[in-house]
Parts: structure tokens; sequence; C-alpha cells
């Protein structure tokens, strides 16, 4: 643990904390919770609330009149999708800047973060699980290749090297060269961030998803998205596919190798809900 | 009558995932973005000038025939067929065609369950030997996410690989 605070706090450059996220994920878990609770929480940042109304106008989402303010937004769209909505423009902050570390372009992290967060959530709801908060978990599980990426841009070509030679994984490859790996950085960076423990732990242990304990189901989830959108080509850096097949996070859901044609189908046919999510920018 | 093609400007043409495009108009570039899993398949018959290319996402069709009718190219053993009879369509003929694979990429699985990119490969491989079509030239497997151009002027095959500066030529012409 102390490693990881190490790490971190040498960073001269962290990415901007999602505080909101946490906050509105407890408050929407209430059973009473009202607009005025949400609008209450957006309103405190003008530019994320310019943003989410932006995204609610726009052609995707926007119904017959765009709505003006905060509070009809959230009426309008409900609390699914405004909270979906807020969580795109809050994580755009921290995760749409190029990270060259791992040959990700710009906005493709972002991208591929997105596609988890969506193949996630349609998961969740087929399976009957918080669509919020897997949607979360996945549009943050790979927050630690920010923090890792200003180090690896300079040991970038001895990483490749290591994962072609030693048919090694990525994380395997972080872990020799840096001392410490992404998902692990993520989690910890996360919990400094006051997440609760179910998030801290499914993007601490998405590549590990039995390791989880008690959180192992919704670590399995980011595990299955993912890789989904790995699969189906969105968004990845160089040998994006060095990552260990974990049988476990099917068997922890219930599933079976068939499913996962299943779920790659449902996320390609919501693309759009994913190119109009792309669009959230602070 | 004004040229449709401007001499230097080609026309490139994007074909999605679960997507295929046909044409013999040698102004055309027949491009596909981000293969990870999926397997993109290029055709071009010399003779005839025609090409096509598939993005199809899995393997068989009978993972879902609902939505293979509506869209036979999400799958390769709908789509690949479907590509051909196009191209033959526009006049190519399927023993003079050149067919190029691209994509396929897996991940370290040992149990099996995630081999979808190898699954991919091998419905392709398993199709066209059956009909006795052979493969010019591939780059599948790895870890790696791979983008595919068909130049219909020329035939040629082009691919740039993730993390690699320079493209692959698959064929030049």
């Amino acid at each position: 643990m102390q490693e990881l605070d190490d790490y971190i706090n040498r960073v001269q450059h962290l990415p901007p904390a999602p505080k909101i996220l946490p906050q509105l994920l407890s408050t929407l878990s209430r059973d009473d919770v009202e607009n005025s609770n949400v609008v209450d929480l957006m309103m405190y940042d003008p530019s994320l609330t310019a943003a989410a109304l932006h995204l609610c106008n726009s052609a995707f989402f926007a119904g017959k009149a765009p709505a003006t303010n905060l509070s009809e937004a959230v009426s309008r769209l409900g609390f699914n999708k405004i909270y979906q909505l807020v969580a795109a423009v809050s994580g755009s902050r921290a995760l749409s800047p190029p990270q060259k570390g791992y040959g990700i372009n710009e906005g493709e992290l972002w991208k591929h973060s997105v596609t988890t967060a969506v193949a996630g959530q349609l998961m969740a709801k087929e399976l009957g699980d918080d669509e919020n908060l897997i949607f979360t978990c996945g549009l943050l599980h790979d927050i630690g290749k920010v923090v890792l990426a200003q180090a690896l841009e300079h040991i970038y070509a001895k990483m490749v090297e290591d994962v072609e030679k030693n048919q090694s994984t990525l994380l395997d490859a972080e872990k020799r060269l840096l001392g410490v790996q992404h998902a692990e950085i993520g989690g910890r960076l996360l919990a400094r961030w006051k997440f609760p423990p179910n998030i801290v732990a499914a993007v601490w242990f998405h590549h590990h998803p039995a390791m989880a304990t008690v959180h192992s189901r919704l670590a399995s989830y980011v595990y299955l998205a993912n890789m989904i959108a790995y699969f189906i080509g969105h968004g990845y850096g160089h040998h994006a596919f060095a990552l260990r097949g974990r049988a476990e996070a099917l068997e922890i859901l219930g599933l079976s190798g068939d499913d996962l044609p299943h779920f790659m189908i449902q996320t390609y046919e919501n693309f759009e809900v994913v190119e109009a999510l792309l669009t959230a920018q602070v | 009558m004004p040229p449709t093609n401007l001499p230097g400007f080609e026309n490139k043409v994007i074909v999605g995932i679960a997507d295929m495009a046909v044409s013999n108009n040698p102004g055309i570039i027949l491009t596909t973005y981000s293969l990870g899993s999926c397997l993109g398949v290029a055709v071009f018959d010399p003779v005839a000038r025609v090409g096509g290319l598939l993005h199809a996402m899995l393997p068989d069709s009978s993972l879902d025939p609902a939505k293979a009718a509506a869209n036979p190219a999400m799958f390769l053993d709908t789509g690949v067929p479907a590509l051909i009879r196009t191209v033959c369509d526009l006049k190519g003929e399927v023993r003079r065609l050149k067919v190029y694979l691209a994509g396929g990429a897996q991940i370290m699985d040992s149990t099996g369950f995630f081999n979808i990119g190898k699954r991919n490969y091998r419905a392709v491989i398993d199709l066209l030997a059956h009909n006795q079509i052979k493969i010019e030239a591939e780059h599948v497997g790895g870890f790696v996410n791979r983008t595919m151009h068909l130049s219909i002027a020329t035939g040629g095959v082009s691919l740039k690989v993730s993390g690699q500066a320079k493209d692959i030529a698959l064929c030049k012409n």
C-alpha cells in the first residue's frame, strides 16, 4: 500500500478526481431520492452542469424541446440517464487526454472506457445488477493508466519488448518495469478519492476478479466488459490483447462462453449510446 | 462530362464493424478500422478489377440466426459468401479472386472461453478450404489491433498495426 501511495505522490500531474460520482451514487441508491437531491449535488459544479445539459440536448438524448435547466433535464431523462451523463462528463476530464506511454492516442482511452462502461451496464441490466454502479466501474477501470502513462512514455520500447519476448501480460510488464501496475494504482487512487470499497475493489482487481473476494461479482463485470471493448476494437494501445483469460469471471456471473458473443452484439448495437457519451467534454 | 474522381484524389469508403462494401470504381479505397478479435476479409479480382472488404465480428451465424438474417456481415459464415456473391455480381469470378485476411487478435487464454479471435480465423479458413479458394496473404492473431485498406485501382492491400509506425503491405500493387 505504501508503495502505491509513494508512487502516486511522486506523480506530478494526477488526473482530476470525479468527486461527484460517489456522492451521486449514494444519493441515487436511496429509496426516497428526489430530483432536488440530485440537482443540489450537481449545481456546485457549473461546468459539469453546463456539459450535462449540453449532452442532454444533443441529437441522441434530446426530446422534443430542449431542457433549459438541470431540474428539467433530471425529470426528463430520469436518474439512470442523468447519472450516466454526469459520469461521462466528469470521467472525460480524467480520461480523454492522450496516454503516450501505452501508444494510446488522444481520446482512445476515453473511447475504450466508455465502451467498457456501456458493455458492463448492458450486462448488469440483463443480469439484474446495479447498472449505474457497474457503469462507473467500467468507466474508471483504467484510470491507473493515466497515472502510469507519464513514466511509461520513457520506457515504452522496453515494455513492448517485454511483452513480445517473454509473452508476458501488460500488467506483469508494468509491474516488472515500474514496481506497480495500473489496476492497483487505479484502485488506490479511487480509495484516496473516497470512492466506496466496492468500486475500489472492482477496479483494483479487474484483471483478477476472483481476488476481489466479496466484490468479485463487480470485478467480474469489469473484467468481461473490458474484454468486450477490446474484442470489438474500441480504443486501445499497442499489445492491448496481452491479458490473461479468466474463466472464473464467467463462472462468478453464472455465464457461459457463448454469452460473450451475445454481449458483444448488444454492445455493438448500442454504439450510438457510446458515440453520444463520447462527446461529453468539460 | 466532368470526371467522377479528380486525379490524385481518392475516395475512402469506411467499412464499419459487422459491415461490408464492394466496388469496381478505381477511385475508391475501402478501409476498415479497429479490427480487434474481429476479422477483416479483402477480396479482389484483378481481371474484372472489382473488390470488396468485410469486417465480421463473430464466427458463426448459429450464435444468433435472426441477426445473421438481418445483417449477414456480422458473422463470417454468412458474411464471406455474401461478400463473394456481391463481387461476382459485378463480374468477378471466384477462381480469380485474391483473398487477404487481417485481424483475429487473441488474448492469452488457456481456458478456451475467450478464443473468439481464433474461432473467427478458423471459420474463414474452413469456409475457403471447403470452396477451394486459397488465401493470398494474411496478418492475423497476436495482441494487436489493425486497420485494413483495399485499393480498387491497384488491388493493393495494406495494414496499419497498433504501435507500429510503418504500414504493412499485404499485397504491393
